[in-house]
């Protein structure tokens, strides 16, 4: 490989990688993250709850895995990684046109596609962090009887996964809105709670235009549970196709974002 | 070869026009952007360093095209006139941080962020956090983000802006000492003797079109025909104009009894300034407040084009 072109992919990763961990620091100090850090503990609260009132109540008992894939279908993936995605995305671009420091990030010698994805990395690996540490939390207090039956473990790992798919592929397109969009948040809000929530349930090939259809098709067969209505009508596709469109996903916006942040005019109001 | 050259330069925001035409070369030394509130200052500088794309037009640094050449940045420092910051950080994570987006390694970033601290005069406080910070601090704050990286070209965005008196001469110091290391300093203010201070380079915008540029005494010239009034409280205001009204630089004198204030227009506000201080001190006037309603540079450019 040409040296000026190794020099050049070599300077694109550091810038990232500073720009990375620039706002991975900078994230975790902000009062959003500590805001949403609490909001992510409130099915930790709620499995505290359950499991005091199975405690203390001498009824039948259900199953921690069982009430686990609820709290997963129900909170995590129909509310909580939209709602992070969404705040935390958008704001990669947008929290610094508002608060006028965009001038400072523009005028350093760092590729504005570096300073994209350096960014998107640590915003993203903020919100992985937040969603893990309350699913872990959750799954250890539901479980508590049964901490060592490792197949337990497989479970918690699937549906880490697939909540760390959806918060890589939603923040990406959250993102690419935030780069363009004034009024972000609102679009994020119609998308997510319209679009989303309305075009998973469509009958056929329709379904495969929402982003959630990919990642139900990828949960286990069981995890309906009693909320075993939000897989309504859901035809899903194979687990390969499913990754693939979301890595896809993933890939195009974040392409995109970089391309609109180096072309668009950011005009900081005075 | 000029430093910064620009072509045809314009720019407008929907109707509004921010900067029309602007054919500028700037060399190395200070340059002075002087003009009004809205005259198109930040549009220019910001144009020229890349943060907005002009409509019409061409902007070069070095020979090379600005607008995402990012390369251009480690040579360059810019000074934002808006207050904005990462205020969760603390000066310093910020300063370190922003040095480290140079691809300083993490030694060489500390080391930077503490001299331009210690120039500014914030390394005492380098650990509080922004948010805790006096304007005339912040404003500091984003001149050593500015000098950090010791770059070729400084533009600086009303850099005295929120300073006190002693801050503003340290800064001005500062700016010339960077001058004589041969480094090209762009400065913009509303405020003349601010630039006065600095440079006698001086480039004079208004509504988005250059107005003049060249010598400051030129626009010196241009600017001390026309009359400056300038307002006196004190304890005796009535003694004080009549030590004043013989003299022929003196157009008029008026009085407001109410505010126990005199109104002075000149049409030489250098020698009145130069006069005032004995005259207080030998007929023994306690002054209140000195001001000058007349003179801020929307004034003195509504008389030059003759408004």
């Amino acid at each position: 490989m040409d040296m000026k072109i190794k020099e050049k992919i070599t300077f694109f990763f550091t810038s990232g990688r500073n720009v990375f961990s620039f706002f991975l620091r900078l994230g975790l100090k902000t009062k959003k993250t500590k805001i949403f850090y609490l909001i992510s503990f409130l099915p930790v609260l709620m499995s505290l709850i359950i499991k005091f009132s199975q405690v203390f109540s001498n009824g039948r008992q259900i199953e921690g895995t069982f009430i686990f894939s609820n709290m997963i279908m129900v909170f995590y993936l129909q509310f909580l990684i939209l709602i992070l995605a969404l705040f935390f995305g958008t704001s990669v671009c947008s929290e610094e046109v508002e608060g006028k420091t965009l001038t400072y990030l523009v005028t350093r010698p760092i590729p504005k596609p570096a300073f994209i994805l350096g960014k998107y990395s640590a915003y993203t690996l903020i919100v992985i962090l937040m969603v893990a540490v309350g699913v872990i939390f959750s799954f250890v207090i539901l479980n508590v009887d049964n901490l060592l039956d490792f197949s337990r473990y497989k479970i918690l790992l699937r549906y880490m996964a697939v909540l760390t798919l959806g918060i890589l592929c939603y923040s990406s397109f959250f993102m690419f809105i935030g780069t363009f969009l004034k009024r972000s948040i609102l679009f994020g809000l119609i998308f997510s709670f319209g679009w989303e929530n309305v075009v998973q349930y469509f009958p056929g090939s329709t379904q495969r235009f929402a982003i959630v259809h990919y990642l139900k098709s990828l949960l286990p067969p069981s995890s309906g549970g009693r909320f075993s209505f939000l897989l309504f009508r859901l035809e899903p596709s194979s687990p390969g196709m499913s990754i693939f469109m979301l890595l896809l996903i993933t890939g195009i916006f974040l392409v995109l974002s970089c391309v609109v942040f180096s072309l668009k005019e950011y005009i900081l109001d005075d | 070869m000029p430093i910064i050259e620009t072509k045809n330069l314009s720019k407008w925001y929907g109707n509004v026009l921010g900067l029309s035409d602007v054919t500028l070369q700037i060399e190395s030394g200070i340059t002075g952007l002087l003009g009004p509130n809205g005259a198109g200052k930040s549009t220019f500088l910001r144009l020229i360093t890349g943060q907005l794309k002009p409509n019409i037009g061409t902007v070069k640094i070095k020979g090379k095209k600005v607008r995402n050449n990012y390369s251009l940045f480690s040579i360059i420092g810019f000074c934002p006139e808006q207050d904005c910051f990462y205020d969760e950080l603390t000066g310093w994570q910020f300063l370190t941080n922003l040095l480290k987006l140079h691809n300083f390694s993490n030694d060489e970033a500390e080391r930077k962020a503490q001299e331009a601290l210690e120039i500014v005069e914030l390394s005492d406080d380098k650990n509080r956090v922004i948010r805790s910070y006096s304007k005339g601090m912040r404003q500091r704050l984003k001149f050593a983000q500015v000098i950090a990286h010791d770059p070729e070209i400084m533009i600086l965005d009303e850099p005295l802006n929120g300073l006190d008196p002693l801050g503003r001469r340290k800064i001005i110091r500062l700016i010339k000492t960077y001058q004589r290391e041969g480094k090209t300093i762009i400065v913009s203010s509303h405020v003349l003797p601010e630039i006065e201070a600095m440079t006698k380079k001086i480039i004079l915008i208004h509504q988005g079109k250059i107005f003049a540029q060249g010598n400051i005494h030129y626009i010196r010239d241009l600017i001390d025909t026309h009359p400056h009034i300038i307002s006196i409280k004190c304890s005796h205001p009535r003694e004080l104009a009549s030590k004043f009204i013989h003299e022929n630089y003196v157009l008029k004198v008026h009085f407001a009894i109410a505010s126990n204030s005199l109104l002075v227009e000149t049409n030489n506000r250098d020698k009145f300034f130069s006069q005032l201080p004995s005259v207080l001190i030998e007929n023994n006037i306690k002054v209140d407040e000195i001001t000058s309603p007349d003179d801020n540079l929307q004034a003195v450019f509504d008389y030059l084009i003759g408004k």
